[in-house]
């Protein structure tokens, strides 16, 4: 609070307002009067019209993940379990296995993160070494039908792509 | 004990023992000096300059600790600016042509190179010059992979080929920054104890095929327990691992140092004995080839041992004291005769007079100590005419060949407690699984006659009962390990002055000087 506090005064004691229901149909004439106007013209309303509307996402959001690739498409991801040990969720499942793609040796065999137990702390995305894993998908809503189809495996976690380019993401949005 | 001297380390007056040198003299009273090529079993051999220490008023002033001994009065200096900088400049010319490839590296965790940037360094790389590239992922042979970049040239490696195994496969060739352990061209590592530069090497040079990748080494448990691979008892750490959603599982087996039995090695083979806790275990109870609930199968061997006319028990060498002593008791109650028949389990001629012993079993010294008869005549009689045979924890079909198998009477109801699947589990008429070793705690005897004693290291998501409740829920009348050690304190001579609760980390040799010393 602080200086800033602001000390209402209260209302309600003099005698019309305490008989109530003038008060009361007071308040719905400025209800009616909210009503007709935006029934006549709805575009000055103060919400969006979801999901037609999708609201601006800045760059640092931290929505759902993805797995980045180098430019030959080839997996930054060297399964070195940084993201694992670090996530306070313990959402993220890792099994390694021998690098099969020519660079380095060692990559993820099986890479899993579980959206439903994830708390999108983006603490994965700090502890990467190799900017492997990013929240850049812009992706804020994830929906599904059964619990399974929130657990994300790595090929779903590499085919999204990020929803901004590269200096946005390194700038870190406006 | 040992003489001790008194001398001063950084101002300070402290008393170590005499004789050492300083790094395991101050180590011994928790003074740690860095150090990569020094190994206590190794011998000193002064390549890596690490553990340089100041001496004041010395000749000369900068000595290295590892071939240093104590004297007394001796001033060591380690905090001063000058072993400080000498201590940041090695680090610096370590980390010159390191590929700093951590994020890849299995040692990442477990690395001096680490451990001492971190506490010795810290400061960024001042190279603008290309590193020197080498060969990563050699094959060297016997599951050992060999990372040349990672590779510090501490040589230990190369000293334990040469001095240890004696077989001295390892080399450093060339000098200066082109200097690089390999094998001889076609000679790849051949050796019984090749895992163990493994555990030597001080950075992440020298992996096991094995391990690598299986797991980070900061997510394993690290228990104390005993390899139960040969019947040396070798002192291990069982490293295991519960994941989210998964079991507890064992990664790998990893030597503990007791000067007494194994110092600080062990086999290639017991260390490959962790697969047979994790895989074809037997976890549900059978009767008739079909599983069944618990209480089933305890019902059906209680009625099978009341209408039995004559019962033969058979007892695994692997069994713990505990549990042999467990069995033998109920066999007594019941009548049943004993034998420890597990001929299958020595392998003539395949020790090496070190640590790989003839004998494949853990136990069988404890035969001797509870008089529990184990030759083959001796199974014969127990079986002749049997119609019912407790087998516990025996691979009987290791011992008996083919025509032998007949000595099991036809008839002959064979019920198996087991922790593992083997073929003589699987045509079992009942098969009772029980908790295996790394779940149970218990003591054994190694071969040269030292009691040594495990703990439970690993718990599954559904633990087993251990063997000796089975035998209990079976009628025997031992309830737990407890009554079976006050049992066995009495009833054999040689443990009576020995407390089975409170064996030493090192064990205790079964020779009535050292148990009357270590009791009183």
């Amino acid at each position: 609070m602080g200086a800033k506090a602001k000390i209402m005064e209260r209302t309600g004691k003099s005698f019309y307002e305490r008989l109530y229901l003038i008060e009361i149909f007071k308040g719905m004439a400025v209800t009616l009067g909210h009503f007709m106007t935006n029934f006549l013209d709805n575009s000055k309303l103060y919400v969006r019209h979801y999901p037609e509307v999708q609201p601006e996402i800045p760059a640092r959001w931290r929505g759902r993940h993805r797995l980045t690739k180098h430019e030959d498409g080839t997996m930054k991801c060297v399964a070195c379990f940084m993201c694992q040990t670090n996530c306070p969720a313990k959402c993220i499942m890792i099994e390694a296995g021998e690098r099969i793609d020519g660079r380095s040796e060692k990559m993820p065999v099986r890479f899993t993160i579980d959206l439903l137990e994830c708390i999108y702390c983006g603490y994965c995305v700090e502890a990467c070494p190799m900017d492997a894993i990013r929240m850049d998908t812009g992706i804020f809503a994830v929906t599904g039908a059964d619990r399974q189809s929130f657990v994300m495996g790595l090929t779903a976690l590499l085919a999204t792509p990020g929803a901004y380019t590269e200096e946005e993401y390194k700038k870190g949005g406006v | 004990m040992a003489e001790k001297v008194q001398l001063f380390v950084n101002g300070q007056e402290v008393e170590v023992e005499a004789g050492k040198n300083l790094i395991d003299a101050f180590g011994a009273i928790g003074v740690k000096i860095p150090h990569l090529c020094y190994h206590p079993a190794l011998g000193a051999d002064g390549n890596c300059r690490m553990c340089l220490v100041g001496i004041e008023d010395g000749r000369p002033p900068i000595v290295p600790a590892c071939k240093t001994k104590v004297a007394a009065g001796m001033k060591v200096q380690l905090d001063t600016e000058k072993i400080k900088k000498i201590q940041r400049d090695i680090m610096e010319f370590e980390l010159i042509n390191h590929p700093i490839d951590c994020p890849v590296c299995d040692q990442a965790g477990e690395c001096k190179l680490q451990d001492y940037y971190m506490k010795y360094d810290g400061q960024p790389s001042r190279m603008t010059v290309k590193q020197v590239l080498k060969s990563k992922q050699m094959d060297f042979g016997c599951g050992v992979v060999h990372d040349q970049e990672r590779c510090v040239l501490c040589a230990r490696c190369v000293r334990f080929t040469r001095l240890i195994t004696k077989t001295g496969e390892l080399g450093i060739v060339n000098r200066t920054d082109a200097a690089r352990v390999t094998i001889f061209p076609g000679r790849p590592l051949h050796n019984r104890y090749a895992l163990n530069v493994v555990d030597l090497c001080p950075v992440g040079a020298m992996t096991s095929r094995d391990f690598r990748f299986k797991q980070r080494a900061w997510f394993l448990t690290r228990s104390a327990s005993i390899c139960q691979g040969c019947s040396k008892g070798c002192n291990i750490f069982i490293d295991h691992n519960r994941e989210k959603y998964k079991d507890d599982i064992i990664y790998r087996y990893r030597p503990r140092r007791n000067q007494l039995v194994n110092g600080y090695f062990m086999c290639d083979a017991g260390r490959m004995t962790y697969k047979g806790e994790n895989d074809d275990r037997l976890l549900t109870p059978q009767v008739d080839g079909r599983a069944a609930s618990l209480d089933e199968a305890i019902e059906t061997v209680r009625r099978a041992i009341s209408e039995a006319k004559k019962i033969a028990m058979l007892v695994s060498p692997n069994a713990s004291l505990e549990q042999m002593y467990a069995i033998q008791r109920f066999a007594a109650a019941i009548d049943a005769a004993l034998s420890g028949y597990s001929d299958g389990c020595v392998m003539a001629g395949d020790g090496d007079g070190w640590l790989i012993q003839d004998d494949k079993s853990a136990n069988r010294a404890s035969f001797a100590l509870l008089n529990i008869d184990a030759s083959k005549a001796g199974f014969a009689a127990a079986v002749s005419g049997a119609d019912l045979v407790l087998n516990f924890l025996n691979d009987l079909d290791r011992s008996l060949g083919e025509d032998d198998l007949t000595q099991l009477p036809a008839t002959a109801h064979l019920v198996s407690l087991a922790s593992s699947l083997t073929a003589c589990v699987a045509r079992s008429a009942v098969a009772l699984p029980v908790a295996s070793y790394s779940e149970d705690a218990g003591s054994l005897v190694n071969c040269d006659g030292r009691l040594q004693r495990y703990e439970a290291a690993v718990l599954k998501n559904q633990p087993l009962k251990s063997l000796i409740e089975v035998t209990r829920l079976l009628g025997g009348s031992v309830r737990n390990i407890q009554e079976a050690r006050a049992g066995l304190q009495t009833a054999v001579a040689v443990l009576n002055d020995v407390d089975l609760e409170r064996i030493p980390a090192d064990g205790i040799a079964l020779t009535a000087s050292e148990v009357a010393h270590v009791a009183a």
